[in-house]
């Protein structure tokens, strides 16, 4: 933002009066995006190398499958469980207004938890609160130039502190998601119990579930493993301007990737569309 | 917490519950005594806030969080037709599409994920920006020139909040279903005006609509307690506003999932 108003009298002293206006603004948007992508990637593409080639802490991945995966359980278990009343609630009365038959709502709630909203839904709730912890926390070392006290020391923050959140966040998020579906499921089912009357063993089918559903939900959950730490230690790294860039970065962090999360959900969903066809 | 049972497990767990509880009881509390302070400012005659930190407020928030808001909804807008595809395929049913895509959209989806990205853009970073003034001691200078810190920063960031979140839920609403007419066409051959009739057909009511931006208010109103709360709550220098911009992300969500929840059962 001072960047632009820096440049602007600039402007107007070597050329006659052109408008700052919308055109500006614009390119100044998809210069910016341009390179956000292009660093976003590299972040990615240096992440896979050490995976490969990294040399690893013992213990580092496994500390960070419990930050992780162990201290999101009960936000997860919350979240998920009232989603999953609020969903089957939802289209129960949605179902209520076309035909009045619930004999096919556990059915339809399963395939589409299996499908999409588990791992959607799930991968939200963790980019908040995943995203904002690995933002906030390398946004400080880099702040407090413990960033740079490594890259002195010759280790790459990227395989030094990346790496071992990339790898405990795609078996975490993966794990967290069957759980949510889990938690969601079963409170759905509570739900058409006590709302619509639907019995147990009538909702609990599993008849539309197929290859298709199933692979594309772990796909999604990989996907989005990958995405929450990516995206939210390129806005770690990024961080400039002391404790309130802190601040800054963990809010970009939660806003790029619940974006990330979106985009990706609707490239996978158009791909198994496609792939798996409109039973 | 110190509790006297340190060596048995039952003795810890009990003394986590109940730490737990506590600072759950602390931060509802702490939140509805910031919403009587708040009332009592704005309920007074004259109101008393800051007009011209209400304005720049309301640009920082809404203004600014357009983008964001016109992304998420347009692809919401198409996931849903394409989740809803299978379904309405399966019935045969192709004029259903609208209705199907638009009673979930305008009912639950649009107001719920709206309010996800507002609290992660708005909500973080009023925490932040509260935080570092509250570490660096600013609003005890505010106080020391009489100024009421309540009324000149919390009640401008509140009606803020509570208009961003209701004018971009109008906002996703309506790109979502254009996201999602406009997908039904390209992936699914629905034409666009078959989906407009499925939304407009009558089966579809008013309250379906009113019913998702009561739920906006309802979120925007938990997104600026937790936010001004857990802003002002900072204490412990620079970590201490990363862990208040953590907690106001946390509990933000799970707020409004709670809430939503309610809500949507005491509308139905």
């Amino acid at each position: 933002m001072s960047a632009e108003e820096g440049h602007s009298p600039h402007e107007m002293g070597l050329s006659p009066p052109a408008p700052p206006g919308a055109v500006h603004d614009l390119g100044a948007a998809a210069i910016d995006l341009f390179l956000g992508a292009r660093e976003l990637y590299s972040v990615f593409v240096r992440t896979l190398y050490y995976v490969v080639r990294g040399k690893r802490d013992k213990g580092a991945v496994v500390q960070q499958m419990f930050l992780i995966g162990n201290k999101s359980l009960f936000f997860v278990t919350i979240t998920m469980g009232f989603i999953g009343m609020i969903l089957l609630y939802q289209s129960g009365l949605q179902a209520k207004r076309v035909v009045p038959d619930f004999s096919m709502l556990g059915a339809t709630y399963l395939e589409l938890l299996v499908r999409d909203l588990a791992a959607s839904l799930g991968a939200l709730m963790l980019a908040t609160r995943v995203g904002a912890g690995i933002a906030a926390e390398i946004g400080s070392m880099v702040v407090t130039e413990q960033v740079d006290a490594l890259r002195m020391c010759s280790a790459d923050p990227i395989d030094f502190l990346l790496v071992p959140r990339f790898l405990a966040s795609m078996v975490m998020t993966t794990v967290l998601i069957v759980w949510a579906g889990v938690v969601a499921f079963a409170a759905g089912a509570a739900t058409a119990l006590v709302a619509f009357d639907v019995p147990l063993r009538t909702f609990c089918s599993m008849q539309l579930i197929d290859w298709g559903d199933l692979s594309t939900g772990l796909a999604k959950c990989v996907a989005y493993g990958a995405a929450i730490p990516i995206v939210s230690g390129y806005c770690g790294l990024s961080t400039f301007g002391g404790s309130e860039g802190v601040g800054w970065a963990t809010t970009r962090a939660v806003v790029n990737s619940s974006l990330a999360i979106i985009v990706l959900n609707a490239i996978i969903s158009t791909a198994s569309l496609m792939i798996f066809g409109a039973k | 917490m110190s509790s006297p049972a340190t060596g048995s497990l039952w003795g810890n767990v009990a003394g986590s519950t109940g730490a737990a509880f506590l600072g759950l009881a602390e931060t509802v509390g702490g939140m509805g005594v910031l919403f009587g302070r708040i009332l009592s400012r704005l309920f007074s005659f004259p109101p008393r806030l800051d007009y011209p930190e209400l304005m720049r407020n309301l640009h920082k928030m809404a203004v600014k969080s357009l983008p964001i808001v016109v992304v998420t909804a347009l692809f919401t807008g198409a996931i849903m037709v394409i989740q809803a595809a299978p379904i309405v395929k399966r019935v045969g049913a192709e004029g259903l599409l609208g209705w199907g895509a638009g009673f979930g959209t305008l009912r639950e989806v649009a107001p719920l994920l709206t309010a996800l990205m507002i609290s992660g853009r708005v909500g973080a970073n009023n925490t932040a920006e509260l935080g570092t003034m509250v570490v660096t001691e600013q609003l005890d200078a505010l106080r020391a020139l009489a100024i009421d810190p309540i009324a000149f920063l919390i009640v401008p960031r509140f009606i803020a909040i509570l208009t961003t979140l209701f004018v971009m839920t109008l906002y996703a609403d309506a790109l979502a279903l254009f996201g999602a007419a406009y997908t039904g066409e390209g992936l699914l051959q629905v034409d666009s005006r078959t989906f407009y009739n499925g939304l407009t057909g009558g089966q579809l009511y008013f309250s379906d609509v009113a019913g998702g931006l009561v739920k906006s208010l309802v979120f925007g109103l938990v997104i600026a307690l937790a936010s001004c709360h857990f802003g002002l709550a900072t204490k412990g220098g620079a970590p201490g506003v990363g862990r208040a911009v953590n907690a106001t992300v946390v509990a933000s969500a799970a707020g409004v999932f709670v809430l939503d929840y309610l809500v949507s059962f005491l509308l139905a």
